[in-house]
Order: structure tokens, then sequence, then C-alpha cells
């Protein structure tokens, strides 16, 4: 539009016409400018990045021999090799998928389940229960270790993923039920009254009728809640710490860390390997992720 | 009883359950452990009225812990999101090269602090760390330093490395508001003769507060949760000059095994936890143009 304009005016005022191609040039040149700039320091912002991504790739006699930020050498997968067929790479991935995608389904369902009770069926006391289960998200998870861990010895659940499983799905019932209120308080009342009078049941309602509306917030909420189980690491810690084999990748990283205090290669290469879910969802569900911590915290 | 109150017992009743047995009822014992002396697991604990919180704000490690957060709290509060919005800002054009940008700074926040406090110790370290290589490659090798083993370095340095971070986040969330601004109103502040800097100062940082609550409440949260980043990379040393009282809770409880001081402690962040979101949910409400 603004184009447009500009040629309409040069067209009517012939003596400001040279002037104003002058003044176009100048601003392509300096949009120009800008992008290198914003290139140069978007780059340099993903220097740690890159930095973790480019030692995976050296040997470490290499990074022993020329120092960890040296831009020489030549590239390989050894580490990557190594790293997946020796230390217990797989078995720890494997914990985290078991532990992230079960608490992530948990607590997305009974956050859908609380937050749609709240916002349609309106219970006595129903802003009561919603302030204890949101108060949920300022508890430090250090208030909850002694007892936690006192309760899971006494079912002797210590040293299993079950901990971590139980936990992650009732402390994440204050995001989502956080979420899910607000989005069904958005949905109108007449929606279901309307099923209701076609002789739906109120469980129909909600899983025919509610349950496909909320498909964008709850793929928000996946994203924004497997993120934070897969890369938690203080109650594998604290529940899981006398058994490597149920590690999360995590843990893992943090046990390789400690094995191996110079193999900077082999860090590495797990670090990236243990990042690439998460980063992988994030490209994906971006959107969502934005929009899931927005629809959290905006409205209460 | 009315049918729907019987449908939210049947919706809400097992997820508040779980809710229940994981969350509130280890909150309470928490707070039961905090009026004891309670030591080794398991063992019968004395009654102690008010003496761990007492023994919280005179002990000069948990006071030095608390300012530690407290500092890191506001320091939170004020760079990640100013750092944040000027990134937001700049890459806020509709172009496929603002959007290849922006893909690619998701990244720092989408991986584990594990992984962020690992590749930022490479950064510090004496020797071939980044820093040093860059300060011997401009000839000012005086200035090199083992930036996490000095005590007068270390809170900062591991502070950088969560700004690093949490800025990202707080860039995400400016995206989508300035988004949301509508071009109008920019357009008619300059129309009315405004500058750059006064339609940043009086059209968009006035809009943004819903977003900026948000962010604030978000980096609040973790800032005075922050324990992940700071076990990576100084297990809260050297000398405790990192250790933050989440840190701190965990050396009472796996060092010294102290588990009523440590409920005291961890008790004081949650009330802490909860002024600091109060006060900003206030300040939210009290600026907004919707309500």
């Amino acid at each position: 539009m603004s184009t447009s304009t500009a040629s309409l005016t040069a067209d009517r005022a012939d003596s400001t016409a040279p002037e104003q191609g002058a003044g176009r040039r100048g601003r392509t040149l300096r949009r120009r400018a800008g992008m290198v700039l914003i290139a140069v320091f978007v780059a340099l912002y993903l220097v740690p990045v890159a930095g973790v991504v480019a030692t995976s790739l050296k040997t470490n006699a290499e990074i022993a021999e020329r120092g960890i930020w040296a831009l020489t050498g030549k590239l390989t997968l050894a580490n990557y090799v190594d790293v997946w067929s020796t230390a217990n790479t797989v078995r720890y991935l494997i914990n985290s998928f078991q532990v992230a995608i079960p608490a992530v389904v948990v607590s997305i369902a009974g956050g859908t389940l609380i937050g749609y009770a709240l916002a349609k069926f309106r219970p006595r006391g129903g802003t009561a229960i919603q302030l204890v289960i949101v108060s949920g998200l300022f508890v430090p998870p250090q208030v909850l270790l002694v007892p936690l861990f006192t309760m899971f010895r006494s079912f002797d659940l210590l040293n299993t993923l079950w901990p971590m499983i139980l936990i992650h799905s009732a402390v994440g019932f204050s995001v989502c039920t956080l979420v899910m209120r607000n989005f069904f308080e958005q949905i109108p009342d007449s929606l279901r009254y309307a099923a209701l009078i076609d002789g739906a049941s109120e469980g129909d309602v909600f899983w025919r009728v509610m349950l496909p509306l909320a498909r964008p917030a709850l793929a928000a909420l996946a994203t924004l809640q497997f993120t934070f189980i897969w890369n938690d690491f203080l109650y594998p810690l604290v529940f899981t710490s006398a058994r490597d084999d149920v590690a999360t990748i995590m843990l893992g990283l943090l046990n390789v860390k400690g094995q191996f205090t110079v193999a900077y290669g082999t860090q590495a290469s797990l670090a990236v390997i243990a990042s690439i879910p998460t980063v992988v969802i994030f490209f994906v569900f971006q959107k969502h992720f934005v929009r899931g911590l927005l629809s959290g915290a905006l409205k209460e | 009883m009315r049918p729907t109150t019987r449908w939210a017992i049947l919706f809400m009743g097992p997820p508040i359950l779980l809710f229940t047995a994981i969350v509130v009822v280890p909150t309470a014992m928490a707070l039961r452990l905090s009026f004891t002396d309670a030591n080794i697991l398991g063992q019968t604990s004395q009654w102690v009225g008010f003496d761990n919180f007492v023994e919280a704000f005179t002990n000069e490690h948990v006071r030095k812990s608390i300012r530690i957060t407290l500092v890191w709290t506001l320091f939170g509060a004020l760079i990640p999101p100013a750092l944040g919005l000027g990134i937001a800002m700049m890459l806020q054009a509709n172009s496929r090269f603002a959007a290849i940008m922006k893909s690619a700074l998701f990244v720092p926040i989408s991986i584990s602090l594990v992984v962020v406090g690992q590749v930022w110790i490479w950064i510090y370290q004496p020797g071939d760390g980044l820093i040093n290589q860059m300060l011997g490659l401009v000839g000012l090798e005086s200035l090199e330093d083992a930036w996490l083993a000095n005590r007068s370095t270390a809170l900062w340095a591991v502070f950088i490395a969560w700004a690093w971070q949490q800025s990202v986040l707080a860039m995400i969330l400016y995206l989508a508001g300035l988004t949301s601004i509508p071009g109008e109103l920019v357009e008619a502040a300059r129309v009315d003769g405004a500058g750059q800097f006064q339609v940043f100062r009086r059209v968009i940082v006035p809009l943004l507060r819903p977003i900026t609550t948000v962010v604030l409440s978000l980096i609040a949260i973790n800032s005075l949760r922050n324990f992940d980043l700071v076990f990576a990379m100084t297990q809260g040393g050297p000398v405790r000059e990192t250790e933050t009282m989440p840190m701190l809770v965990w050396r009472i409880l796996f060092r010294q095994h102290e588990q009523g001081l440590a409920s005291a402690v961890s008790l004081i962040l949650f009330a802490m936890t909860l002024v600091v979101i109060g006060g900003l949910t206030w300040w939210g409400r009290r600026g907004s143009y919707v309500d």
C-alpha cells in the first residue's frame, strides 16, 4: 500500500521523483545492512549451541590437543557411535520416554477434566479448588522432597520410574487446569445446552463436542509439558540416584559428566542426543508453545 | 445433589485425589516437619516450635542464600526481559529472514539447563575456555581468570548463562505481544508527531504490559527455583558464593541431614514466591487497559 501511495505522489510531483528513488535505494541498503547485523547477532548468540555441536563432532584426542574451541580438525561421528554403543544411552532415552509420555498424558487429561468441571459445572467451592490447584505452580519442588521420599520409600518405589511419573502428572495439573479452565470459559454455554437438549449426556458433550474444539490448547500443553518433564533432573536425582539403569537421559548426562571429566567429545554428543527430542518438538510446535504460555497466564 | 455436582465430582475426583496425595499432603507434612528437629530420615522427631525459622533468619549461610536469591530475582526481572524485548523488536518484521532467525533463537530455551550448564562451563573454564582464549587473542592475557572458581565472578558467570536462556523465553512472549499491537495505533502516534522513542515509551510499552506481567511472573518463578543450573555448574561453590535457596535446601538435606531446617527454608522460599507473584499480579491488574 505504501509503495502505491509513494508512486502516486511521485507521478503528481515530478520534482520530488529523483529524491524518492534515492530514498528507496537508501532504505533497501539500510535494510540489507540491518539484516547482516541481525544475522551476526543471532550467530553470536548461538555460539554456545554451536560449541556443543562442534565439540560432539571432534575426537577426544583432538580436543585434548588443541582445546575445546579450536576451529580446526576434521569432523567425525565417532563420539555418537561410541556413546550409543557403550554407555547406557539407549536405556536412558527409553526411561525418559517412559516417564515423559505417561506424565504428559495424565497431567493434561487430569487438568482438562478439572478445568472443564470448574468452567462448565461450576460446583460449589470451585473457586477454592482452583486456588489450591493453581497455587501448586508456586510450590518449590524442594518443599515436597522429604515427605515424598518417605512416602515412596514406604511403597517401595524408590529407584523405579514411578516417582517421576506420579509427581510430574500431579504437579502438571496446576498449569493444565489453569490453561484449560481459561479455554473452556471462553466457549459459550449455549453450545453445551444445545447438545444436552438433543439428548447427549454431559460425558458425550465433553468427549464429542468440547474436546475436539480444545485441540489447539491441548497441543500447546503437550509441548509445554513434554519439554518441562524431559528436561527435569531434580526428581530423578533424588529418587533414582542409586541405580544407573533407571536414570533418565538428563541424570545420565550428569553421571557421564562425573565419570569422564575431560572426555568433552563424549559429553557433547550425549548432550546433543539428549536435546534432539525437545528441539524437534519446539520446531514443530513453536506456535503452540507460545499460545500455551500466554493462555495459561494472561487470564486468571 | 444437583446432577452437575455429580458430574463435577466424577470429572474432578480422581485427579484431585492424586494432586492431594502428591502436592497438598506433602506440603502440609513439610509444614509440620519445619516445626521439628527431624534429622536422619525415618527417625522420630521433637517439636521445637519456631526454632528452625529463628535459625533460618539468623544463620549466616541461610541469610546469604536469601540475599543471593533476591539479587538473582531482581536482576532476572531486569536483564532477560529487556534483552528479550530488544531482540523481539529487532525480529518483529514479517519476513522469511526474520522467521528463520526466530526459529534459530528457539534452540536455547528448548534445551535442558544441564546442557546449558555444561557448555557455559566450557566457556568459562581456565586454559582452553572460550573467554580466556578470546582475551588471549586480543592480548589481554592478564585478564584471564577461572571465572567459575573466582569468588567475585562465579555468581555473575552462572547468572549470565541463565540470562542467556531466559532472554529467549522473554523474546518468544514479546514477539507474540508485538504482533497483537494494531499497526494503526503506532501509525496514529506517528502522525501525531511522536518520534521513535516516544512511540516505544508511550504506545508499545504500555500495550505490552499484560505480556510483561506474564514474562516477569515466569522469570521470577524460574529465578526463585533456580537449582538445575547452579547444580550443573558450581553446586553452590566456590565457598557458597552461588548457593541459591534451592541449592542450600539441597545441601541441608543431603549433607547435613536436617530435614526440619530444610523444610523451614523451603517454606520461606514458598512464601517469597507467593509475595513476588502477588505483587506482580497486582501490578499487572493496576495498569491493565482491558479491565
